[in-house]
């Protein structure tokens, strides 16, 4: 994980997207959903991208990850040409510097809390002690310490949305990816997800890129990027939010 | 590492409890296909089997203990001059044409002709030495518990074989045949109830040497002599083997379990793999998931063949316990079945064998984990 734990932009960005092309064909249907742009997220900063749908934000989400390879330009993570590696690679890439959060939970029904965020550390060659430990830490930090061992159908929408945030999170990741994180939860739950995801870009340094057209996630960003046909239309900067003595943000 | 497969497997055993019964079913039809196919045919040997002789001699080209023909009695003095042997006895076979007191029909019966004496070779292991000392008696003969309401009779009533009177003096068991009913008698009787004129020595004679393990060559070395007319000679284990083939491939039943077990292969991989591909299907978000935290296709793709590998070995389980209920089942109503080590073993690589291949086709089903698609 990234030492670094200045909440200011540093100089290098994380993820630098130069003259980044995308489209999708269906049939004889020629789709452009990425139109040469040009795009740099700095370290340590929650990046939402908004816009309505169709407007290209998954995409841009998918090639800044590595998830999609580009038509044209290229895309740089922590130094690295994504383009240039292969499959094997890419996902090397992911297992090691990035984390993923979807709009759906995505865990498996089989296993508690702790083991859904101990799966994806065991592959990362932990030991089995480090992994556990990492895990238990990760779901204290979301709050659920006292839900480690249930397993999904015994979770609500939310905390099920935090285990797959410590999921991402347990493996420290300089890049957090997360695509419409609150989408499919109520407002007190979609806060909750909002206030972790920022406490993870400033406490741990880590780069969180979120896609989303969820209003409430506007005030609570770093830096909002609008979004629309594939272009990016404003890149707005938020103040730095006001912390009171509490440690609680406003 | 989190035990993933296994804990799936425990989890939602409702989803994958269709392939375990597919693999179970597959393994115990097999199974017992097999224990029946080497029981009813087993038992075109148990003459051999049955008995202690090392060393058969017989005419030439026979192909299984029913199609023998007599050959010269004074064969028994060549064998017996073979220092090997220890003891040589005659056995005489008769295809005789039953008839009852109750009115049974034709049915056709293979008489042993044997030596009833106490140390006598034939069906020693099959016929107690009280059943073997009532043979001595004049046209007594003994027949199997299985062949008692096939022959119409019991203990101490007459009958004719061949037009001439016999007695049932004993009820012996494990000695069903195949294609007809065994009857043992001594050899005197046999040769009374035999009405081929042509036939002038025993089917067989049937030897016990010094050490038992040099059978092959014994009966390599009795083979050479053509002084006494035609005949030959078999390890005890050869002809055994050349029965159980002889009727295995003569009959087509071979073939028949062969086919049989391909089907069954089939159906099960079928089953099974359609049941697996289900549960990829079931948790291809889930797979995506971690694909997209950077676990590779080839640690997913291990955890697909583990279940199917823990699919295989339920269904063994349960295949095996159901088996031995079945096979006990069967042995207590005198149902011909033999399970072996070779049999038992080729049960076990089908099972798992299917297993696998459903495991391969349900990994194919892993190229729909592509990560991108969970960004919608």
């Amino acid at each position: 994980m990234s030492t670094a734990t200045a909440s200011k932009p540093s100089p290098a960005p994380a993820l630098r997207a130069e003259g980044v092309c995308k489209a999708f064909v269906s049939g004889k249907q020629r789709t452009q959903v990425l139109d040469r742009l040009d795009l740099s997220i700095e370290t340590a900063e929650l990046t939402l991208i908004s816009g309505p749908s169709g407007c290209g934000k998954s995409t841009l989400l998918a090639v800044l990850s590595g998830l999609q390879k580009v038509d044209g330009g290229r895309v740089l993570a922590l130094g690295s040409e994504l383009g240039q590696l292969d499959l094997h690679a890419l996902e090397r890439f992911r297992l090691q510097h990035t984390g993923f959060v979807f709009q759906g939970f995505n865990l498996f029904p089989a296993l508690s809390a702790l083991e859904q965020v101990e799966l994806p550390l065991s592959h990362m060659g932990l030991s089995r002690e480090v992994a556990r430990r990492r895990a238990r830490a990760s779901l204290e930090e979301v709050g659920l310490a006292h839900r480690m061992l249930l397993r999904p159908a015994e979770l609500s929408g939310g905390e099920k949305q935090r285990v797959a945030i410590a999921r991402a999170l347990a493996k420290e990741p300089e890049l957090l990816f997360a695509d419409e994180p609150t989408s499919a939860l109520d407002a007190a739950n979609g806060q909750i997800i909002i206030d972790i995801l920022h406490r993870i870009a400033s406490a741990h340094g880590t780069t969180v890129l979120c896609v989303s057209h969820d209003p409430r996630l506007v005030a609570h960003a770093d830096r909002v990027l609008a979004m629309e046909d594939g272009r990016i239309l404003s890149d707005r900067r938020n103040q730095p939010p006001v912390v009171d003595s509490h440690g609680t943000t406003s | 590492m989190v035990a993933l497969a296994r804990k799936t497997l425990v989890y939602e055993w409702r989803r994958f409890l269709p392939a375990i019964l597919a693999v179970g079913f597959a393994g115990l039809l097999q199974l017992l296909q097999l224990a029946l196919v080497l029981g009813i045919f087993g038992s075109t040997s148990l003459y051999i089997t049955g008995s202690s002789a090392d060393v058969w001699v017989g005419y030439p080209g026979t192909q299984s203990v029913g199609s023998g023909r007599s050959i010269d009695p004074n064969v028994e003095a060549r064998i017996l001059m073979d220092p090997a042997v220890q003891r040589v006895e005659p056995y005489i076979w008769v295809d005789g044409d039953w008839r009852g007191a109750k009115e049974t029909g034709g049915v056709s019966v293979f008489v042993s002709g044997i030596d009833p004496s106490p140390n006598g070779l034939m069906f020693s292991k099959a016929l107690s030495p009280a059943l073997r000392a009532r043979l001595t008696q004049p046209d007594a003969i003994v027949v199997d518990r299985s062949a008692v309401d096939q022959l119409g009779i019991g203990i101490g009533q007459t009958a004719t074989i061949n037009g001439h009177q016999v007695q049932v003096v004993g009820i012996s068991s494990g000695l069903r045949a195949l294609g007809g009913v065994n009857v043992l008698c001594s050899l005197d009787t046999a040769r009374r109830l035999d009405t081929d004129s042509e036939d002038n020595g025993p089917t067989y004679l049937v030897a016990r040497i010094r050490h038992p393990n040099h059978a092959n060559a014994v009966a390599l070395r009795l083979r050479g002599d053509r002084s006494f007319g035609p005949y030959t000679a078999w390890s005890a284990r050869d002809f055994a083997r050349r029965s159980v083939l002889y009727w295995l491939f003569d009959t087509g039943a071979g073939a028949g379990v062969l086919f049989l077990a391909g089907i069954v292969f089939l159906v099960g991989a079928v089953i099974t793999s359609q049941t697996l591909i289900a549960a990829v299907n079931g948790s291809v978000r889930e797979y995506a998931t971690l694909n997209a935290l950077g676990v590779g296709v080839a640690a997913l793709r291990k955890v697909v063949l583990e279940q199917a590998f823990w699919v295989g070995a339920l269904g063994l389980l349960g295949a095996s316990v159901l088996g031995v209920v079945l096979l006990a089942l069967a042995r207590s109503q005198d149902v011909p079945v033999v399970l072996n080590v070779p049999a038992a073993l080729s049960c076990i690589i089908l099972v798992m064998g299917l297993a696998a291949v459903s495991g391969l086709a349900a990994m194919r089903s892993l190229h729909r984990v592509d990560p991108a698609t969970l960004l919608r």
